[in-house]
């Protein structure tokens, strides 16, 4: 993720020189002025194949991907990065869900999944206006991309979590606690998704960051929202949907307000 | 048998460098843990050796056990045979759980490893931690030896908060020097201090985070004279450490 990462030999120089010369040369993402043209090096320029080459290089290789994220014909890389990126909401949602067990082994992956890509769905249009706004020259398939990218590193790094949320699963009652557990991890996630979405934005000739910072403001509002609207995600209920309308904010002090009644053990968020 | 690696090919290119990884004898490599010789670690953590690893684990096993065992034996030698197996059980399981988190954050950070080399990383640095417990604990069994039985008598005395205050002692600074140890091994591997002391907090951190929580689950260590003795306290997943930390603040407060 790191501008100045250095390109680990995954590929051999040899194998990407033959890729490279069965396939015309795909042009430069070059930026005259700020950071290092996407594609001046030959291992970006190496077509990632699959998703699991896909998950590889956005951990070690994010200028590769970013690159090919440019390229025409980058559809099909970033649906298998949304793919990636639902199984692996779905995989956290299992982890999450149990904490209460029963029916929440297949609702809180449903919630957390379909919650993520709703989520993204809603902040699309906004992500494409404000990125227009800033100057930047980003095509709206660069643009999902660079989303599908920052779904799928949070993710996958929801995953990586996921061992740990799982051994708090099992030794907690208290849902206060889980849930700011699940929101820590949501957060750090989110930061190093962002992180790599405004990596991907700097080599698009923005005058400004600005609308960028505003629309990941955004994200975070209609994410924590979304996980009030489907409600209960951790705790049980006998619906599967809240017959409630809140805030998050709302909700949030409601949840600690009953859990501290019930002497820290309310199952329901 | 002598050969001669790469060391980090990952790592940047100006630290790539020539370095023998001459197959020393088991105490050999021991002692060049503990040096903290960063080229040699540095090669061996590029290389995966089923032996070497196994090596770790054993050193793990024998220096955390013992020191385990000199912990619980104060309370009762039952006491001392569950804490030698719990206390190594920790770090292990501590580096299990968080073994995928540290593989995805080094790259994330900056320092573009393989996940295989994290965690070799990581264990060797517990390694060493455990090293070091395992050399103290003739010092902490002596200690206990000489310590008054565990009665409820005794766990009202002073020498009950010291024995608790210099196990705090000796564990910190088993941790301090395994972290020193993994820092330079990290510091050899991405060139820089900045970037190794930002994949070392990240690891840090998640590993005390989930550490904590074991050690909460797999809980009791030295024991209570009031209590029976057992490998897991009745309703051990119930509560978790920082519920206890948080409910001790506000009856302080």
């Amino acid at each position: 993720m790191n501008e100045n990462n250095p390109v680990p030999p995954l590929i051999s120089q040899t194998d990407a020189a033959q890729r490279l010369a069965d396939k015309p040369n795909p042009p430069l993402a070059i930026s005259p002025s700020g950071p290092r043209p996407l594609g001046d090096d030959p291992a970006e320029r190496v077509p990632i194949a699959h998703a699991f080459a896909a998950i590889e290089a956005l951990l070690r290789q994010p200028r590769r991907l970013l690159f090919q994220l440019r390229q025409p014909g980058a559809g099909k890389l970033i649906v298998g990065m949304l793919f990636v990126a639902f199984f692996c909401a779905a995989v956290y949602g299992v982890v999450a869900g149990t904490f209460s067990g029963g029916t929440q082994l297949w609702a809180a992956p449903v919630k957390i999944a379909l919650g993520l890509f709703i989520s993204a769905a809603i902040c699309l249009p906004s992500l494409y206006i404000f990125t227009c706004l800033s100057g930047a020259q980003s095509r709206l398939a660069e643009v999902c991309g660079l989303l599908a990218g920052l779904l799928m590193l949070m993710t996958i790094l929801l995953v990586g979590f996921a061992p740990v949320a799982w051994i708090f699963s099992q030794s907690t009652n208290y849902i206060g606690w889980m849930g700011f557990l699940h929101l820590a991890f949501w957060l750090v996630a989110t930061l190093f998704g962002v992180r790599f979405m405004k990596n991907g934005f700097s080599h698009a000739q923005a005058k400004s960051q600005a609308g960028v910072n505003v629309w990941i403001i955004i994200f975070l509002l209609v994410a924590v929202q979304m996980t009030t609207a489907l409600r209960p995600i951790i705790g049980k209920s006998d619906t599967f949907f809240p017959t409630e309308k809140k805030f998050f904010l709302g909700h949030w002090f409601d949840t600690l307000r009953e859990a501290s009644e019930n002497n820290g053990t309310a199952h329901r968020y | 048998m002598a050969r001669s690696t790469v060391s980090a090919p990952h790592a940047r290119p100006n630290v790539l460098k020539l370095v023998p990884t001459t197959s020393q004898p088991a105490p050999a490599e021991f002692s060049t843990l503990l040096r903290g010789e960063a080229a040699a670690i540095s090669a061996w953590s590029t290389e995966w050796n089923a032996r070497r690893f196994a090596s770790h684990l054993v050193i793990i096993f024998l220096g955390a056990g013992c020191y385990g065992a000199a912990m619980g034996g104060w309370r009762d030698p039952q006491q001392a045979l569950f804490v030698a197996i719990k206390f190594p059980l920790i770090i292990l399981l501590t580096t299990l759980g968080n073994a995928l988190i540290n593989g995805m954050l080094a790259p994330l950070l900056g320092l573009n490893i393989p996940f295989r080399q994290s965690f070799s990383a990581v264990v060797m640095g517990f390694a060493i931690t455990s090293a070091i417990l395992g050399a103290f604990s003739p010092l902490t069994a002596f200690m206990v030896w000489n310590a008054p039985p565990m009665t409820a008598q005794a766990v009202s005395l002073p020498v009950y908060n010291l024995i608790k205050l210099a196990h705090v002692g000796i564990i910190m600074f088993a941790g301090i020097v395994g972290n020193a140890r993994l820092f330079q091994l990290l510091v050899q591997l991405s060139g820089g201090h900045v970037l190794a002391s930002r994949v070392l907090l990240a690891w840090l951190s998640g590993n005390l985070f989930l550490g904590a929580q074991l050690s909460w689950i797999l809980r009791p260590f030295i024991g209570s004279p009031e209590l029976p003795v057992q490998f897991l306290r009745d309703g051990a997943l119930h509560g978790n450490f920082y519920e206890n930390v948080f409910n001790s603040l506000t009856h302080i407060f």
